[in-house]
């Protein structure tokens, strides 16, 4: 068992535990969008450490670590179209005043 | 292997120290360029992990996102300084107890699974580019044009979205100032 890979590992679950904080406490679309970022951060983190220690050898490992990359700038396109949408109909882009948006 | 798990460990603490920041302080600046630190400290450690491309793609990408997460954050927000000191969060113990459990049924399958055989060395860092693109343009072609296809149908979706909604021969401007008009006689 190296430690470079359980370091590596820790981290991640560390940041996927602060990201999942930050998403369920804020109130604000753009920091719950932070929070999620960093909950994507952790699994990169897990995917490289995975990847350079257990198959370096298997290149779609990385691919998965693009794969990921690519929900973050998609989660920011879209919450960023979401935001300017919601603040120019209610002026605000506080989810707690979004009760309106529940299904 | 002692080098690589000292910056290793050093650009995760960062990482983790940045991410805690960016929920702490009150100025939505402040978390905005935190979250910019805590993904480069994660760019750094694909490096010193030796994975050169995903690293040097995570900071560039990262630094732009976040700059322009910066400048949404001042547009939107009600006190983008911090200034007013106000608290913009809700059922705390509640999210303090769903990270803790999420991150610690994390660490505790980390700890204590069988990860199998490591592997000491990792290819040099020209092959791994080279390796990579035959990989994006052979096997994993369909998953890598899904992922252009993604991003471009979210940049056209996202644009549509904040367009605002106009009428047939209706001007928006003049909407907005006989709605404000209305208002301001309403609130007469």
């Amino acid at each position: 068992m190296t430690p470079v890979l359980i370091l590596a590992l820790l981290t991640g679950a560390i940041l996927f535990g602060v990201g999942i904080y930050g998403a369920l406490s804020q109130t604000n679309l753009v920091m719950i969008m932070m929070g999620v970022e960093l909950i994507l951060a952790g699994a990169l983190v897990n995917l490289v450490a995975f990847w350079r220690f257990l198959h370096p050898e298997v290149y779609a490992g990385q691919m998965f670590v693009l794969v990921v990359m690519t929900v973050m700038a998609v989660e920011m396109a879209v919450g960023f179209g979401v935001a300017i949408a919601r603040f120019r109909a209610k002026g605000s882009v506080e989810m707690e005043e979004a009760g309106d948006l529940q299904g | 292997m002692v080098a690589q798990a000292f910056f290793v460990g050093v650009f995760g603490l960062a990482a983790i120290g940045f991410g805690v920041a960016v929920f702490r302080t009150a100025s939505m600046v402040r978390s905005a360029l935190a979250l910019l630190f805590s993904q480069a400290a994660v760019g750094c450690m694909f490096l010193a992990m030796q994975a050169e491309f995903l690293g040097v793609l995570q900071i560039m990408m990262m630094a732009t996102e976040m700059s322009i997460m910066a400048i949404f954050m001042v547009m939107f927000m009600m006190d983008p300084g911090g200034l007013g000191g106000m608290d913009m969060s809700h059922q705390k113990r509640f999210s303090i107890g769903a990270g803790a459990i999420a991150a610690t049924t994390a660490i505790s399958v980390a700890l204590f699974s069988d990860w199998g055989p490591i592997f000491a060395e990792a290819p040099d860092a020209a092959m791994q580019t080279r390796e990579l693109g035959f990989e994006m343009l052979d096997r994993s072609m369909l998953i890598f044009e899904t992922a252009a296809i993604t991003i471009l149908t979210a940049m056209i979706a996202a644009t549509a979205v904040a367009i605002p909604v106009r009428q047939p021969g209706v001007d928006t401007g003049k909407l907005d100032k006989e709605n404000g008009d209305k208002e301001q006689e309403a609130s007469k």
